[in-house]
């Protein structure tokens, strides 16, 4: 898509279905990263400390040039750097494929469930699924400039919302001596018992602020970290942590897409004006827990709007300046006004498309078929397996595969891209160094070494933005939108020239 | 639609291949298409079908879920 690189990381939940003391998340976490970088060398493992919370062995890049990591408990995939919408719905899809495929050849399918979600219904933990959006660096990242962006991101939940059973009870870091004492507390923004029975989204009850830079306890709708992970003379990057995982493959590419052209519209000069909400983190939470669907907002200036309208002028600014932008661009466009039009006519005519929708779509359906109450246990079970990324057994695959969610790419595509990157930015350079380090043995060299290897002086250092092997300069690919192919050739050819593996320093003695 | 990529054989296994090929066709405006999946009948066999997975679910499934919070 026009003048952006997009990138996904998705933290997945782990469902321990059995009653088994000695099988937790983390233990099939360490099992999953072990088994992908150990046995099936899909990438090599980090060998050096990264910041204070992820240790030699933690996780590593992969093949695809993602990179998949235990963090704070949970399996983490941070997709590639893509140019294309349709790599990103690939890339994201080949990070479920690849969970699954370890939990399978670890013979621990039946025992586990990978869950792209983003809440737990029993603790309230919540977990993410963070965008990141290249964006110049003149762009305009001050309250004033970020805040075009606020009612659109606001809004756009009718469409990129995943739904979910009930609410949060309390928010992190709040808790009252009313909850500790069972009075109730904070439930009184919204509970089950008061008819919050299912919203649209899942993030909106974590999220206390508008923006704020750290990403846990005071999360934000708009986060503004300045670690642009590439030339910062040149990129900034926007990190949002307020969205769901997406299921469906048209809700990744519409919530991509359309906020790269809202950016677009803010960087130059053509974004709605006069939409500000004077609580935009309120208005966030009611629209999701709005159970009639009408998501009506009040405006600073008192003027009240759907969230639909509100979508409907972002949209009119974007098709008035970049329809015919590209081929990307008038697929987003003819997509997203579709889907505001349909969502007009009642959740049941995107079924399929949008998350929430077809969530409630299937326990609506099975909860007449089987008289359950809203609060039954077995619907906030069913809440779950929605998002469980295996085929066989998810509620969005069966859709899927009855034809009745549609696909935007192939499974032959999803499985190449398990080990493809894209090859249109920089993606692709640091994917061929990757694949260097396996074909050199030094992927089996590290597992031998382990307990043996001093972290201080790795053999090689990958990085978002640079890399380096033993015995060679940095490799800096500051251009995300370059794919560094003849340079990484070149550096890997150069390293390859270099004294043989038994003569470099670090060598251990195993 | 059409995918922009299509894989290819090489001597270095399958590759992605940008394809300079068909363009992606807008949708049709909600009044003169079917306009996405409705809801399915309940009696469909694709509904069948997913009722069927969505029984497998064990009901309690949800209270063993417990996970970290993150970020």
């Amino acid at each position: 898509m026009h003048n952006r690189i997009f990138g996904i990381e998705t933290e997945y939940g782990l469902l321990i279905k059995a009653d088994q003391p000695d099988v937790s998340p983390s233990w099939v976490a360490r099992r999953i990263i072990e088994h992908l970088f150990g046995q099936k060398k899909h990438g090599v493992i980090d060998w050096h400390y990264r910041g204070h919370d992820e240790p030699p062995g933690n996780g590593g890049f992969l093949l695809n040039a993602g990179r998949m990591y235990v963090d704070m408990g949970h399996l983490e995939y941070a997709s590639p750097e893509c140019h294309s919408l349709w790599d990103l719905v690939a890339v994201d899809r080949a990070g479920d494929w690849l969970l699954q495929d370890c939990l399978d050849e670890l013979g621990l399918s039946e025992l586990v469930s990978i869950i792209k979600n983003n809440i737990d219904h029993e603790t309230d933990a919540t977990f993410g699924c963070h965008e990141n959006y290249l964006v110049t660096r003149d762009f305009p990242f001050t309250y004033q400039g970020l805040g075009l962006l606020m009612p659109f991101l606001v809004t756009r939940q009718v469409f990129t919302g995943a739904g979910r059973i009930g609410m949060a009870r309390s928010v992190d870091g709040w808790i009252s001596l009313d909850d500790i004492e069972g009075r109730g507390g904070d439930r009184s923004r919204g509970s089950a018992e008061e008819g919050v029975l299912y919203q649209i989204s899942q993030r909106p009850d974590y999220i206390v602020n508008d923006f704020f830079e750290w990403v846990q306890h005071n999360r934000a709708i708009v986060n503004t970290r300045d670690e642009p992970l590439a030339d910062p003379e040149r990129f900034r990057r926007l990190h949002l942590l307020m969205g769901d995982s997406n299921m469906a493959e048209e809700a990744t590419l519409l919530k991509m897409g359309t906020t790269g052209l809202v950016l677009q519209l803010i960087e130059e000069g053509h974004a709605p004006q006069g939409l500000d909400f004077d609580d935009p983190v309120q208005t966030l939470r009611a629209i999701s827990h709005d159970s009639q669907q009408k998501w009506m907002v009040t405006l600073s200036t008192g003027q009240h709007l759907s969230a639909l309208d509100i979508q409907e002028q972002f949209w009119e600014a974007a098709d008035k300046h970049y329809a015919g932008q590209d081929e990307e661009t008038d697929w987003v466009l003819a997509h997203w006004e579709s889907v505001v039009k349909d969502l007009r006519q009642g959740y049941q005519a995107v079924v399929g498309r949008v998350d929430w929708a077809s969530k409630l779509s299937l326990l609506e359906t099975f909860r007449e078929a089987e008289k359950l109450e809203w609060d039954d246990p077995w619907l906030k079970s069913l809440d779950l397996e929605y998002h469980n990324v295996d085929p066989q057994a998810g509620l969005y695959h069966g859709m899927a595969e009855e034809g009745d969610a549609p696909r935007f790419t192939t499974n032959d595509l999803v499985e190449l891209a398990k080990g493809q990157p894209p090859r249109n930015t920089r993606a692709f350079g640091r994917s061929e160094i990757i694949r260097h380090i396996v074909k050199e043995g030094w992927a089996d060299f590290i597992e031998k070494a382990i307990g043996h290897h001093d972290p201080r002086r790795p053999p090689y250092v990958i990085n978002w933005s640079v890399l380096q092997l033993q015995g060679s300069p940095a490799f800096v690919m500051a251009d995300p939108f370059r794919s560094y192919v003849q340079e990484s050739r070149d550096y890997c050819d150069e390293w390859s020239s270099r004294p043989s593996m038994e003569s470099l320093p670090n060598k251990p003695d195993i | 639609m059409k995918n922009k990529y299509a894989y290819i054989q090489t001597g270095g296994g399958l590759e992605r291949k940008e394809q300079p090929i068909d363009p992606l066709s807008k949708p049709s405006g909600p009044g003169d298409q079917e306009s996405g999946p409705k809801r399915p009948e309940t009696d469909s066999p694709s509904r069948d079908n997913l009722m069927k997975r969505m029984r497998k679910v064990d009901p309690k499934q949800a209270e063993k879920y417990r996970q970290r919070t993150g970020e």
